[in-house]
């Protein structure tokens, strides 16, 4: 078996050159009581057009990865410690605060899940929607807000021209999700990164969103990085999924080989606790035990206290034992990459 | 599989055996009343819990020294509901349409406007204070948020075995340490962690906790008001599976009210679809799912995003346009008719009752037509 350079993405090059690049990104909180290591090397690469969806649950440090592309992480504690950053080839990572600011908005922007506690609520959203032009371009207060109502049209507002001068608090959750994605796009980004963009909002609303999302990149060629936990939306809208779990890339393929049929026991897993809409199904599967605790990630591969298929002490293959050895990211089969000493089997090939 | 009469009276002498005496279900003294006229232990499918009508509206004000009621907010709205014993029933719907209310008027925490909740015969709003206080024990409660349920300052022992200090002839105060470890264990938590405080658990934990302290006074019925929302997808699957293994040993009934379709129909032998304040659908998981004949219910349905990659694409879906009306004002006739794209003269005059049109379960619309939404293998 060989194993090629795990910095080597194997979903590049397919959709187009790249826009933007993450290289072996760590990030640790520096806390009182102790280091917590949130994002422990991934890498991935985005191309324009692309929609790559990263699947993880709570602490799995998919959006702190995020927020570290984005410079938003709350510095101290958070540090990052290694890795790069590449927007267009050149690491924002070893730029300056005002250079980077020169991308994040019109090169990279990104989308909250919580919409309401991401507007500011004693500005108007036409005020909010245009500070993006007003702040990046310069342009005046009444070009800024006329900008406000062509993007508040453009994401489907009913009623935009009426609208602009009104606050947060009158939109519902539906409609607020919409005024940030205008601000999001307003500068035409070439990568928009949504952190769980449809997860506070209900079933028929996120339908509406994920749509208009869809709409949007297709309009633009825009990349697109999905931060979420479900499944389904991963399914529904993504190219290119990513799963995480402690703080590292477990699994990486397109959504269609990943779903179809995992190579990492955690998808595996996870495919198998979830219900589905199309049939009643039987009795679930669950994955056993916790999540990790990032401040104390098992030894070993991350996922073996959970693992149904983990192999110890005499079992294991020599240098593949679950509890000492840390599985690279590697090539399985063509196209898909997994973090699991044995996920031939897991794989079934 | 349990069938109730003969199950029940084996797994409570199997519990007694291997739990402790305490276990066996004795009738409590302060439900005799209620209890004895109702058939005891009776076989499944016996009505156990029947909303009639049900209507909860909360008053809305304006003014600070001189407050006065200018409107009222139609939470729940004429609901009808059974359940029956050893029954899963979920109430499903969007944030806003009422199935929070309906879970807080079943647990007697709120007062209904109009209609009636009867317990095995008996209408819970003209209940003395005693059959009340019977009821609040055989129908217990677990909340959505496992953070802000439990209080922090209480060990988990004591919020365990609080409804205890209550209903004191559920357990004999001998041996009260004993049973809140073995409900520990039950519900799959380390028994030694009876004198841990909340903040020391996880979600998925937290939540076994909160229905530790729902089984602890031996209910017959379990309202579950989004009893999964909270928890990360692989720790989900785990207190689904309690669920359901609880309810076959205990012979327990749920209502089970979340958004999650996808969970309700996993959990639920029946399902009821609400819409601002009302029921608009009710079938089994099969009926409702397979063949949706409400509008409302079609475009939920198809709004689902799939898990399957090859049935990506394969489904009709149907976009709702606009949000939810207001349930301070909701719109004459049929509630969903301005967003539906069947609504006709009629339903702007005529709300639609909840009844049969032939499509083989009840549908509260006046062009009720089954079709298939969510394609299946």
């Amino acid at each position: 078996m060989t194993r090629p350079d795990p910095t080597t993405s194997v979903l590049t090059g397919s959709a187009g050159t790249p826009v933007l690049e993450v290289d072996d990104l760590h990030v640790e909180f520096r806390t009182r009581s102790g280091v917590v290591n949130a994002v422990n090397g991934i890498s991935y690469s985005l191309a324009e057009g692309q929609t790559l969806a990263i699947l993880g649950e709570s602490g799995s440090g998919k959006s702190v990865s995020a927020q570290a592309i984005m410079g938003i992480l709350d510095s101290p504690p958070a540090v990052i410690t290694g890795g790069g950053i590449l927007f267009e080839g050149r690491d924002l990572l070893t730029q300056s605060p005002e250079e980077q600011r020169k991308v994040r908005g019109p090169g990279i922007s990104m989308i909250f899940q919580d919409a309401l506690s991401s507007l500011n609520p004693v500005y108007s959203v036409g005020y909010q929607i245009g500070e993006m032009f007003r702040a990046h371009r310069g342009t005046s207060k009444r070009d800024a807000k006329k900008h406000a109502v062509e993007l508040m049209d453009r994401v489907r507002i009913p009623g935009a021209a009426s609208r602009v001068d009104d606050f947060p608090h009158q939109f519902s959750g539906g409609m607020r999700q919409r005024v940030m994605i205008a601000m999001a796009i307003a500068l035409d980004p070439r990568v928009l990164i949504a952190d769980e963009p449809t997860t506070a909002l209900d079933v028929t609303v996120q339908a509406q969103v994920m749509d208009l999302l869809k709409d949007l990149q297709r309009d633009t060629g825009m990349g697109l990085v999905l931060i979420t936990h479900d499944l389904g939306v991963v399914n529904e809208v993504a190219d290119d999924v990513a799963v995480m779990y402690a703080g590292r890339i477990v699994e990486r393929g397109t959504v269609d080989d990943v779903f179809g049929n995992p190579a990492h026991p955690y998808t595996e897993g996870l495919m198998n606790s979830v219900p589905q809409v199309e049939a009643k199904g039987g009795r679930l599967q669950p994955i056993v035990g916790q999540p990790p605790n990032l401040a104390a990630i098992p030894s070993g591969c991350p996922f073996h206290p959970r693992c149904a298929r983990r192999r110890l002490g005499a079992d294991a293959a020599p240098g593949r034992e679950c509890a000492t050895d840390v599985p690279p990211l590697r090539l399985v089969v063509p196209g898909r990459e997994a973090a699991c000493h044995y996920s031939e089997e897991v794989l079934g090939v | 599989m349990s069938d109730a009469t003969s199950g029940s009276t084996a797994a409570s002498s199997a519990r007694g055996t291997d739990r402790g005496a305490g276990w066996a279900r004795t009738e409590p003294s302060g439900a005799a009343g209620a209890a004895s006229q109702a058939p005891p232990r009776a076989a499944a499918g016996e009505t156990l819990l029947e909303i009639r009508g049900l209507e909860k509206h909360f008053p809305l004000t304006q003014g600070v020294v001189f407050r006065r009621t200018v409107g009222h907010v139609r939470a729940v709205d004429g609901v009808d509901l059974t359940m029956r014993r050893g029954e899963t029933v979920g109430l499903v719907g969007e944030s806003g349409c009422g199935k929070s209310t309906v879970s807080k008027l079943l647990v007697a925490l709120e007062k209904p406007t109009a209609g009636e909740i009867l317990y095995k015969g008996r209408d819970v709003a003209r209940m003395n204070r005693r059959a009340l206080k019977a009821y609040r024990r055989e129908v217990q409660i677990i909340f959505q948020d496992p953070y802000a349920s439990l209080n922090p300052r209480m060990t988990v022992g004591d919020i365990v075995s609080e409804g205890w200090a209550v209903h004191t002839d559920v357990a004999p105060k001998k041996g009260r340490l004993q049973r809140t470890q073995e409900l520990l264990d039950r519900v799959g938590l380390n028994p030694d962690y009876v004198n841990r405080y909340p903040h020391q658990f996880s979600g998925g934990q937290r939540q076994r906790i909160g229905i530790a302290r729902a089984l602890a006074l031996r209910p017959e019925v379990i309202v579950c008001d989004e009893p999964v929302s909270a928890l990360d997808v692989s720790v989900q699957a785990q207190v689904v599976n309690l669920l359901e293994d609880l309810q076959d040993e205990f012979g327990l009934s749920y209502l089970f009210i979340a958004h999650d379709l996808s969970v309700v129909r996993h959990i639920s032998d029946r399902v009821a679809v609400m819409y601002l304040g009302r029921v608009v659908e009710e079938g089994t998981d099969e009926q409702v799912y397979g063949s949706p004949s409400h509008p409302y219910t079609q475009a939920l349905l198809s709004s689902v995003p799939l898990h399957e990659p090859h049935l990506r694409g394969q489904k009709d879906r149907i976009l709702l346009e606009g949000d939810v009306p207001s349930p301070a004002d909701p719109p004459s006739g049929c509630r969903f008719r301005t967003r539906c794209w069947k609504a006709q003269d009629i339903c702007a005059q005529e709300p639609p009752a909840l009844v049969d049109r032939g499509q083989g379960h009840p549908s509260a619309c006046h062009f009720a037509e089954a079709r298939t939404v969510v394609p299946t293998e």
